[in-house]
């Protein structure tokens, strides 16, 4: 007990300072509420056009096909990370040395920063946009169930920040790690569902995908707030997937953990 | 006066030709994801039609045509003018623009030929393979379509510009922010698609006040044989856009206060 106690105390002093760090560039986060509206208006005028003649797309409505945009765009917001870039910074420039005294694992360290960046994506982009789809474009944002899509949203936020921490520590081999970095966020972009559901994609693909990891950061969890999932015509049900995706982040952070090992064999460092 | 800035900007072209092939792997390597995360906006296209679906009046190929032409705009513009913002920014933040400022040359000339870059090379090829293809496959082109087409594009490239021009401007006074592009990107994304699909009051804002189907629809609209008379009267406000760019730049060069670099 006093060692949770412990853990959340280091999480509410790291989150509130990173919080108090970024709140300094609020204006920068609140572009989101220009850019993030936009895009919708984009997507709604595309998809209405493909769908003018049909009802069913690759098993999706209309109106589904746009709760679905505006929930990978909300999604995205809270879930959001650069500990990749972070953590291949530090390890450039040697500033790791100093994370690697402290008395708590970097991981920690990076997780708890991140909730407090994101409790600013909450205000500044999340609540402002989530406004803007429901009131003035009318978007049925309502969740199927509110318990399933807040447990997967959860696991979705540490899914992209254990996905993205073990690509940062690539850094440590690759020292200018900016090349794996942008390779494996384009990657991920493409094949997490954000720039189209991911049934869009042939069969063989899908199948494919079933077993990668990138599903987890975007469209499980926006499949779930839709209240059913299907990929390469299979259909989970929801406690399932989402049962799934906190094997998937497990997973991943035993892997982000593995490498982790490895790579502090590997660190050496000079007074930074 | 004008024999000196094409020397300065040939020179300038050299120096960036040998910084790539200085730095080679890095070279390849920007040159290689610009082309793939550009190529994804037309893999939505066509995983639209894979499914069946269309746009309705818009073959693939058609639709294909405006996102190629679209990508080879924006490759041009990234090798043209794509550095200005980030060298412009980098000035503010460090207070160092006098040291443009000193040169005996125009300033926004100077930060517009030294930036200068070679990474959306292959973006451009690729636009240009998928402009073949897509032109290959959308029926006969006469010499007045290929006229047409020239000239819209080169406004849509002046577009380009002006888009530029306005967000390194802009970085002068919102300091270091390094999403502005985003901004400008989402407004683009307007000009990749065709525009009928758009309600009216947008396609009039995209063609006449921040004419960014000027980018992709409209050249690509001139090889189809759909160039209308709005397309041409669409060219005076890209011009009357770019300008405003460069005056807004200069404006704001005026503005700049610094204490020594």
């Amino acid at each position: 007990m006093d060692f949770i106690a412990r853990k959340l105390k280091v999480v509410k002093a790291v989150a509130l300072v990173t919080y108090k760090e970024w709140s300094a560039y609020r204006t920068h986060s609140m572009v989101s509420i220009f850019v993030g509206p936009v895009y919708f208006i984009v997507q709604y005028f595309i998809w209405s056009a493909v769908y003018s003649r049909r009802t069913y797309l690759n098993g999706m409505e209309l109106s589904e096909m746009l709760t679905y945009f505006g929930v990978t765009t909300l999604i995205g917001y809270i879930t959001m990370d650069f500990a990749d870039w972070n953590l291949q910074m530090l390890v450039r420039t040697g500033k790791f040395l100093t994370f690697a005294i402290r008395p708590i694992h970097h991981r920690f360290f990076a997780l708890s920063q991140k909730i407090g960046h994101r409790i600013l994506g909450l205000f500044f982009e999340f609540i402002p946009c989530l406004f803007i789809f429901v009131f003035i474009f009318k978007v049925d944002l309502r969740p199927a169930s509110y318990f399933w899509t807040i447990i997967s949203v959860a696991l979705a936020f540490l899914m992209n920040l254990y996905m993205n921490y073990t690509i940062g520590l690539t850094a440590f081999w690759l020292v200018q790690a900016t090349g794996v970095r942008r390779v494996y966020l384009l990657l991920q972009g493409i094949f997490s569902g954000g720039l189209i559901p991911l049934v869009f994609f042939p069969k063989a693909l899908q199948k494919l995908l079933l077993f990668l990891p990138f599903q987890y950061v975007s469209y499980v969890p926006a499949m779930v707030y839709i209240g059913r999932y299907t990929l390469a015509d299979v259909s989970v049900p929801i406690p399932h997937i989402v049962g799934l995706q906190a094997v998937a982040v497990i997973v991943t952070a035993l892997f982000s953990e593995l490498v982790y090992r490895l790579s502090m064999k590997r660190f050496s460092g000079v007074g930074a | 006066m004008l024999r000196k800035y094409i020397r300065i900007y040939l020179e300038c072209i050299k120096i960036s030709v040998s910084t790539a092939m200085t730095y080679r792997l890095n070279f390849l390597l920007d040159n290689f994801i610009m082309l793939v995360s550009n190529i994804l906006f037309p893999l939505v296209t066509l995983l639209i039609y894979g499914s069946g679906a269309e746009f309705p009046n818009w073959s693939l190929y058609e639709v294909l045509l405006i996102q190629a032409v679209f990508t080879m705009s924006t490759a041009i513009a990234n090798i043209f003018f794509g550095g200005v913002l980030w060298v412009t920014m980098r000035h503010i933040i460090e207070g160092s623009l006098e040291i443009v400022l000193i040169k005996p040359v125009n300033c926004l000339f100077y930060l517009v030929a030294s930036t200068v870059e070679f990474g959306s090379l292959t973006l451009f090829i690729g636009g240009v393979v998928m402009f073949a293809v897509a032109l290959s496959h959308v029926g006969p082109v006469s010499i007045l379509m290929i006229l047409q087409f020239i000239v819209l594009f080169l406004s849509g490239v002046c577009v380009m510009m002006g888009i530029s021009l306005i967000m390194a401007a802009t970085s002068f006074k919102w300091v270091g922010n390094s999403r502005l592009p985003e901004i400008f990107d989402s407004i683009k994304y307007f000009g990749r698609y065709p525009q009928n699909i758009f309600h009216k009051a947008i396609s009039a804002v995209t063609s006449f006040i921040i004419p960014v189907a000027m980018i992709g629809y409209f050249p690509a609209a001139a090889l189809l044989g759909e160039a209308d008379f709005t397309a041409f009267i669409a060219i005076l406000p890209c011009f009357v856009f770019t300008m405003g760019g460069v005056l807004l730049f200069r404006h704001m060069i005026r503005l700049y206060e610094g204490a020594g670099g």
